[in-house]
């Protein structure tokens, strides 16, 4: 059987966040989260080195219509 | 003339303009219609009737002087509760923020206030905006104008509904990953949010940093264009707004398509698509193709990639920014917005720096795949019809998380993407309930948005539908 992974979330959180679990719907919210693991899972290895958050600004600079 | 309360935001602005009609009587009539109706609503949060009456007489008497009057001059308007005036609550829609008292007023505000907009109060809303529905625990739910118990769509509720119902003009409402165009969808009225940094937030509730956008909820796009032209644009006190030109998005307004090729994505935004929505999306789709735009359903890969990303960000920058109440105030918020926050600590620093960096060359790639060639991506807002408040309340069942979550599917993408947006009706289901359309278009090309909605609501007339109170 595989170890249920909530139980080590909820302790990581707790450890470097300081906050508790508050209810029973933010443990199945946090049960949520297994689905985009797997997404981002998928996604490892499209990263590339020189990506950097600031390039976002400049991509919507650059990506405006061109005069036709 | 149209009974006041049919009238467009523009149309207001323009008979009060010529003298067909007085700022008082307009604002004597909101009142009126508020006072009947918002009972079943409960789209407001607080009404300043002797402060909106003596707005509206100011401006009579300008006109009466020759004064020149702004272009929204005599306009009665609400706004979510999250827009800071100076001295006055401002709720955020919380428990938390019941009794704050801004020092400082949003600078969208002073904008409305300069151009004549008559600033009625404010409006019911998401808890700090977070969630896609409408509930709110704290101040009530806000019901649907068409159909009682029906969602409105969040997390701009207040100004959804109150537009809908007719009760105000205009609103403005926020969106971070769909919340002006869920309740514009839901509501069955046209709301617009510009290119990520058009709007300046100095002033305004923070959800994310990244993802926030500020922008109105009206009748039009005719009225979304004029009411964009007056908020965006560089501000000094908000350093992440962009310096962009802001042209005359009215002037853009041809009601040609002619030449105008628009892209439908293949990939994710018809998942588990109801029937009846396809079928209005389709509808909509022949009736652009008829006023002369071409329509292209292409494939779009990088989607995937953009949705597992666009729920990283948000759900990060609101863990930090909440991080003190959640530690010290957990149980004064309602339980479905706990629970999303608490969802939010378990990220990874590494994957949210990921989920940002990404952002720029997916923005490429989705430019690349969906609008080369083509000027506009049409796409559902909403992929099924409207939910209950019952069927969504996490609070009531948290079994309902999935069902919550999946009302904001299609509207998230473009906060990712950072792409000017809009949401205009196109139809109704089997319930008698709204259905959406929802543009996009490259970055600052809110005039190719608006203008191609113009052009749809010129050849239909589903936004002017109003519902029977």
């Amino acid at each position: 059987m595989k170890p249920d992974p909530l139980p080590p979330s909820m302790e990581s959180i707790r450890l470097w966040s300081g906050v508790e679990c508050p209810n029973e719907a933010a443990r199945l919210g946090l049960a949520d989260h297994l689905g985009l693991l797997k997404e981002l899972a998928a996604l490892r290895g499209t990263l590339v080195f020189e990506d950097e958050p600031s390039s976002f600004e400049s991509a919507l600079r650059a990506e405006q219509e061109k005069e036709s | 003339m149209r009974a006041l309360h049919e009238l467009s935001m523009t149309e207001a602005a323009d008979a009060v303009a010529r003298g067909e009609v007085t700022a008082t009587a307009l604002t004597e009539g909101c009142l009126a219609r508020i006072a009947a109706h918002d009972g079943k609503v409960n789209s407001v949060i607080r009404l300043d009737r002797d402060s909106a009456l003596e707005q509206a007489a100011a401006v009579d008497a300008a006109r009466k002087a020759g004064k020149p009057l702004g272009p929204l001059g005599g306009v009665p308007m609400m706004h979510k509760d999250m827009y800071y005036r100076a001295g006055k609550v401002t709720t955020c829609g919380s428990k938390i923020r019941r009794d704050f008292v801004p020092k400082v007023t949003a600078t969208v505000l002073e904008k409305l206030d300069a151009a004549g907009a008559i600033d009625m109060g404010t409006l019911n809303m998401a808890e700090f905006a977070q969630n896609p529905t409408g509930h709110n625990a704290h101040f009530g739910h806000c019901h649907n104008p068409w159909q009682h118990g029906y969602c409105t769509g969040g997390s701009s509720s207040g100004s959804g509904a109150g537009i809908a119902a007719r009760f105000f003009y205009g609103a403005l409402g926020s969106d971070t990953g769909g919340s002006i165009r869920l309740p514009a969808t839901i509501c069955g009225v046209t709301g617009i949010k510009g290119t990520q940094t058009r709007v300046s937030r100095a002033g305004v509730m923070p959800l994310s940093f990244s993802a926030d956008n500020v922008g109105p909820l009206v009748q039009t796009a005719r009225d979304a264009a004029r009411f964009m032209r007056i908020i965006s644009g560089h501000d000094p006190r908000d350093a992440t707004s962009a310096r962009e030109a802001v042209p005359d998005y009215e002037a853009a307004l041809t009601g040609d398509l002619r030449g105008i090729s628009v892209a439908v994505p293949q990939e994710y935004f018809f998942d588990g698509a109801d029937d009846v929505v396809v079928k209005a999306f389709d509808a909509a789709l022949e009736a652009m193709r008829d006023r002369g735009a071409t329509i292209t359903r292409l494939s779009c890969p990088s989607l995937r990639a953009i949705a597992a990303y666009t729920a990283m960000i948000s759900r990060a920058e609101g863990a930090a920014i909440h991080a003190e109440w959640m530690r010290e105030r957990a149980a004064d918020y309602s339980i479905h917005l706990s629970s999303r926050l608490y969802g939010g600590y378990p990220i990874p620093a590494h994957l949210y720096i990921e989920a940002l960096s990404r952002r720029g060359p997916l923005l490429r790639q989705f430019c690349a795949e969906a609008m080369t060639g083509h000027h506009i991506v049409a796409t559902p807002a909403l992929r099924t019809r409207v939910p209950t408040l019952a069927e969504t309340d996490i609070d009531a069942d948290a079994a309902n998380w999935s069902r919550f979550m999946a009302v904001s599917a299609n509207t998230r993408p473009f906060n990712y993407l950072g792409l000017p947006t809009i949401s205009v009706p196109c139809g109704f289901d089997d319930r008698g309930l709204p259905i959406g359309l929802q543009l996009a278009a490259r970055p600052f090309a809110e005039a190719r948005v608006l203008a191609v909605a113009d052009a749809f609501q010129r050849v239909t007339d589903w936004h002017k539908r109003h519902p029977a109170l």
